[in-house]
């Protein structure tokens, strides 16, 4: 399968705190990867270093066939625009409307969109995530659950080829975590959309994992279909999936 | 408690918080002889502060023989002793590199920050200009949003603390003046010391308590909640999203801050006047506008424009460098209010060398 983004002898860290080391990777087109691994071993570090908001301390990133220029302001901008990301929090901006947090990328490269094409688009992605009627309500009247959500539909607003979801399944109860699950297979089957989502939760990655990307001992440990590391006879991975076997 | 030979001390039954300090005094007692042994035949219970005493003389004094000891209490001081290296160790290390390491990291730390606040000056004029020319990257109505928060939030307490400066100081002055029969410069002193300075000074500190510490917050909280990495990651530049609209909104609102609060502090100095000298309003005012002019007015003005920029650009720059956390936001927003009443300090101190 084609890769949409391929890593080539990676290093990530925070400063000189290396993380992890020497990762070779790539993550296929039109599907989920799921990055997975204990806590506190880089999963973060390594989403947050292929978008670009922390430098990799060595390495190559490819994105979009295209080694990527994380100093070019210019090709951040244009990378930007083809990607989405859901952050653990939600991140929407405390001061806007559920609307306009939604329509924020819309309003700033788009001003001159008619408003009405604007209202189409954003009601439309209300809808995807079953928002629709909270419209003027503001983040801090939100349950989590539906920060995320908003999060999602301000993410997918520009139609971005890849969505980066950051624990989506975190401080959820199970019953929205399956239905935020059940919205990023939705995303994938109907427009293609390739997503990363970094994340322990068993019974998330079990339920949308395409493809499963594994941390541990400060570097890669695995990387292939889901179904190939639940096969696998580890000992790491069998304690990573002890619980999640048991409820299987 | 009891010493069987001279350098063997029999530990009690029991060692607890109760004992442990005596124990201590007594053990050191055996240290500075040949072979110390400490004997636990008798010990059948220790707490929490017997475990930390027995692990510590275990770990600082490697002589000590230890014997008798019961499997049990063993277990024990094998689980929760602690084996790192002493506190005192580590803090003698500290000092000895402190003094030098001090002094280039403050250096160091003055120097990156003088060199980052630039950057964010020049960037953020380019931003400004940039915003003014091709009005793209800021949503439309937080400049509305930002010039209400600023200005019909702040005229009050600008009003307020204006206009009791003015009464303040004219009182004050008042008893000498009166003291040389020339109650009448009142007009002149109050009119130059509040348009020309008091009024600039005291809005400065104001808008830096007021606007600045809430910009800071808003800003190094937004970071804190990977709100600034969200704008990023939607290609839209935070700090023109976020400073360009309070830049322009501060531009906006000083003029009128400085026009009000010059009026009701010269209102102040009038009534003082009126009651306590017997100068006529009309005389007050008349006598105003022949000593103060035009430039006076524009000097006041232009130090507080001043002084507004700089809290906005100190509100952002220790907004944005926040560290992690509740505690980053506490320390970006104190940290904001006391450098921008120093910086108005510092710049008040220069304009009045180069404007008197």
């Amino acid at each position: 399968m084609e890769a949409i983004i391929r890593v080539e002898d990676l290093s990530v860290g925070y400063d000189s705190r290396m993380v992890l080391n020497d990762l070779n990777f790539s993550i296929p087109r039109g599907c989920i990867s799921v990055i997975l691994g204990p806590s506190g071993c880089g999963k973060t570090t390594v989403l947050k270093t292929i978008i670009g908001l922390i430098p990799a301390i060595s390495g190559e990133i490819y994105l979009f066939d295209r080694k990527a220029d994380y100093i070019s302001e210019q090709y951040l901008s244009h990378l930007f625009l083809r990607i989405g990301i859901l952050y653990q929090r939600g991140a929407l901006l405390n001061s806007l409307t559920l609307y306009n947090n939604v329509a924020l990328p819309l309003k700033i490269h788009y001003p001159r969109i008619p408003p009405e094409v604007e209202m189409e688009m954003v009601h439309s992605r209300l809808s995807q995530v079953g928002l629709l009627g909270n419209e003027g309500k503001y983040p801090s009247e939100l349950s989590e659950g539906m920060k995320k959500r908003a999060a999602l539909a301000r993410a997918m607003i520009l139609g971005p080829e890849i969505i980066f979801c950051d624990e989506p399944s975190a401080g959820l109860d199970p019953i929205t975590a399956t239905e935020l699950d059940d919205l990023l297979i939705e995303l994938k089957n109907l427009f293609g959309m390739t997503i990363v989502v970094v994340t322990h939760e068993l019974r998330s990655i079990r339920k949308i994992a395409d493809q499963a990307i594994v941390f541990h001992n400060n570097g890669l440990y695995f990387e292939g279909e889901l179904k190939a590391l639940l096969a696998l006879d580890d000992d790491f991975i069998d304690r990573f999936f002890l619980k999640g076997k048991a409820n299987a | 408690m009891e010493s069987n030979r001279e350098n063997k001390y029999q530990l009690p039954e029991l060692i607890t918080h109760e004992n442990v300090s005596l124990l201590l005094g007594e053990i050191k007692n055996i240290l500075s002889r040949d072979n110390p042994v400490l004997d636990f035949t008798r010990v059948s219970r220790m707490d929490t502060f017997g475990v930390a005493l027995i692990s510590h003389l275990k770990n600082k004094y490697r002589d000590l023989v230890m014997v008798n000891m019961k499997s049990e209490i063993k277990a024990i001081l094998e689980s929760v002793s602690y084996r790192g290296p002493f506190p005192e160790q580590e803090e003698k290390k500290k000092f000895e590199v402190h003094i030098l390491e001090y002094i280039q990291n403050k250096y160091l730390m003055v120097k990156n920050h003088i060199r980052a606040y630039m950057v964010l000056l020049v960037d953020e004029i380019y931003h400004t200009f940039g915003y003014l020319l091709k009005k793209r990257g800021v949503l439309p109505g937080e400049i509305g949003n930002q010039l209400f928060l600023m200005g019909y939030d702040s005229f009050p307490i600008v009003c307020l603390i204006s206009f009791l400066i003015g009464v303040t100081i004219s009182i004050t002055s008042l008893d000498q003046l009166q003291q040389l029969g020339a109650d009448i410069y009142l007009v002149d002193l109050v009119g130059f010391a509040m348009i020309r300075e008091l009024v600039p000074l005291m809005t400065g500190i104001i808008l830096a308590g007021k606007i600045g510490a809430s910009i800071a917050a808003e800003i190094s909280s937004m970071k804190v909640l990977e709100e600034v990495d969200a704008l990023t990651t939607m290609a839209i530049n935070p700090q023109k999203y976020l400073m360009v609209p309070r830049l322009l909104a501060i531009t906006i609102v000083v003029p009128l801050l400085v026009g009000m609060a010059d009026l009701v502090g010269i209102i102040g100095g009038m009534l003082v006047g009126h009651f306590f000298s017997d100068i006529p309003g009309n005389i007050f005012f008349e006598n105003f506008f022949e000593t103060v002019g035009l430039m006076d007015f524009v000097v006041g003005l232009s130090k507080t424009m001043v002084f507004g920029w700089v809290v906005v650009f100190t509100a952002g720059y220790k907004g944005f460098s926040v560290g992690k956390g509740a505690e980053g936001v506490g320390m970006a927003t104190t940290q904001s209010v006391v450098v921008s009443i120093s910086l108005i300090i510092l710049l008040d101190c220069i304009f009045a060398l180069i404007l008197y």
